[in-house]
């Protein structure tokens, strides 16, 4: 059957406006690549949630900051300087995808026959080489840690405390906090980390926790020189007019190369 | 001209003839602020809000920045251009927030002795030939596939408040000034774009507008303030007010909530429980350019 010309194309248009009313979803991620994301979706009049850099990604602008967050609850310090009422974080066990069958499927708490009875460091073979090529050599801890030190070792689904309690994957700091104390008392009283919400000592915040801005498997990783994992940066400003190239403030002199 | 039909025309003269928003009463103020609402509105195709909220007893705003945490990724600027509502485009591109990087130098025993003339060293100027310590030239346009680089420090600078503005001092029509809570705005109508504050300032903070500004209707903020990120017309300086526009009303300048690194913090210094108070307490703080006399709020600091 031959279709007028006319009304191909206006099947063509039908199609298109379709296929983009169904576009999937922008999702952007908030402080790392890799950690929490956030799905742009529209709030208001011509307002969206978040607004996210067309060349990164990233999050580039807040308009509710409170977005899916939840009352951090109490922290496990005394007069930790901070209203925990006023303190709320975005969970994240939910976006971790493998969480819930980690402790189920396979590390049940049952091991199997022949397998260590003991919490040693030792090398896995099959598993988890995504995360760490090498256990026995992590680069967290320059070698002097390994998974059980922070991860339960019967409740996989689970971080650990001092005291062998499990802790939840929504509340790294209780576990970080074990050997980064001066970090964690910087990060309780609003010195360290990231917040977004009121600035008001006594405002809403929404608290950012560690793992949300530091990957804790590769915290030494390529040519980075602080603790983060390296970002893509946003475009460079534009040049002053006329200028066709930046090389005006290049070094001349200099042992450094670009 | 009042006289005419056209609704845009009156309200232009109705801008051109206003007073100094400072000198304005309370209504008159209202009335301005009513008539750019209705302005804007129109211009970019939705309801566009000029709020004139007063600085709040007890404030006094104050920044702080821990220069060893910036790894340089630029999404202040980028999200100051998103908040504030500058121009963007190739020919006019508008940032308050401008990120240097500065490499690591170097002292070698090698090199102790070059220099010119060849032999006498650093009697005559030294190591000549490779910058010492960290470089002090920064560079705004680097680009480079991943940040922050090896030895490689990043400095990001806009407007500091300062406590003694030069730029205020030198404004020759009074246009721009420094609110009780610290912030140093400009009323955009009563600039005359003579630019002498932007030669007055030591921190290159303040922006020129030499053509009409390019704001894209559906990328414009509608949330504005009369001294903060309303549009801006051609011939008039800009600069950061601390976001004036979310700070008096609680929320954090949005420089602050976008950066990845947690490196930005703000609060009321009057405050001893605020997070800048208690970095002033108890971190190594340093000021840019202490030695002016401009007393800035914005405070670097390091762990
Ligand atoms: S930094 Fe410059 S623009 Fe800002 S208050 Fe000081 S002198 Fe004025
Ligand atoms: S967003 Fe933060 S880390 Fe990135 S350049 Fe700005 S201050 Fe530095």
């Amino acid at each position: 059957m031959k279709i007028p010309a006319f009304l191909s194309a206006a099947l063509l248009v039908a199609m298109l406006s379709f296929s983009s009313a169904w576009a999937e979803p922008v999702k952007c991620f908030e402080s790392r690549k890799g950690a929490s994301e956030v799905t742009q979706r529209t709030i208001g009049e011509n307002l969206t949630n978040v607004k996210c850099s067309p060349k990164t990604g990233a999050v580039l602008w807040w308009s509710d900051p409170f977005d899916g967050t939840v009352p951090m609850g109490d922290m496990p310090v005394q007069d930790a300087n901070f209203n925990s009422e006023k303190a709320v974080v975005k969970p994240r066990s939910d976006k971790l995808g493998l969480l819930p069958l980690c402790g189920n499927t396979c590390h049940t708490g049952v091991l199997p026959k022949g397998f260590p009875q003991n919490k040693d460091t030792r090398q896995l073979v099959l598993m988890h080489q995504a995360i760490v090529l090498d256990s026995t050599k992590l680069p967290h801890g320059r070698g002097n840690i390994w998974c059980l030190d922070c991860h339960h070792s019967t409740q996989r689904n689970k971080l650990v405390d001092h005291r062998d309690n499990p802790i939840s994957f929504d509340q790294p700091q209780r576990l970080c906090g074990k050997c980064h104390g001066e970090v964690y008392r910087d990060w309780r009283e609003g010195i360290h980390g990231k917040r977004i919400g009121e600035w008001a000592s006594t405002g809403t915040k929404r608290w950012f926790v560690c793992t949300e801005c530091h990957n804790p498997h590769n915290v030494q990783h390529g040519d980075r020189n602080r603790g983060f994992a390296q970002h893509q940066p946003e475009a460079a400003p534009a040049l002053p007019k006329g200028l066709k190239t930046a090389d005006h403030e290049r070094r001349k002199s200099g042992a450094a190369s670009h | 001209m009042t006289m005419s039909d056209d609704a845009r025309a009156n309200m232009e003269w109705a801008e051109w003839f206003q007073g100094n928003y400072r000198l304005m009463t309370d209504e008159e103020k209202a009335l301005a602020r009513a008539r750019l609402e209705r302005r804007y509105s129109r211009e970019y195709g939705k309801a566009v809000s000029v709020d004139g909220t007063p600085a709040q007893e007890g404030v006094l705003m104050g920044y702080a920045l821990n220069i060893k945490k910036c790894i340089g990724c630029r999404r202040c600027a980028k999200a100051c251009v998103e908040e504030n509502n500058q121009s963007r485009g190739k020919d006019q591109e508008i940032e308050w927030i401008r990120v240097l990087k500065m490499e690591k130098g170097e002292f070698s025993q090698e090199k102790m002795n070059q220099g010119y003339p060849e032999g006498l060293g650093i009697q005559v100027g030294g190591n000549a030939y490779s910058p010492a310590g960290v470089v002090l030239e920064g560079e705004h346009y680097y680009q480079p596939e991943a940040v922050p680089e090896k030895d490689s420090a990043y400095m990001p600078i806009a407007c500091m408040q300062c406590e003694k503005p030069p730029c205020v001092k030198v404004c020759p029509v009074r246009t721009t000034y420094r609110e009780a809570d610290g912030p140093v705005v400009i009323d955009y109508n009563w600039c005359i774009g003579c630019r002498m504050c932007m030669s007055a300032c030591p921190y290159w903070a303040r922006r020129f507008n030499w053509s009409d500004p390019k704001l894209p209707k559906e990328a414009m903020n509608p949330v504005t303030h009369y001294l903060g990120n309303r549009p801006r017309m051609k011939g008039v300086v800009e600069k950061c007010t601390f976001c004036i526009q979310r700070t008096r009303k609680g929320r954090y300048p949005a420089c602050v909530e976008v950066c990845p690194t947690g490196a930005r913090k703000f609060g009321n210094l009057l405050d001893p429980n605020s997070e800048v108070s208690r970095i002033i307490a108890r971190k190594n703080v340093f000021r840019l350019k202490a030695e002016l006399n401009t007393f800035p709020k914005f405070f670097y600091f390091m762990d």
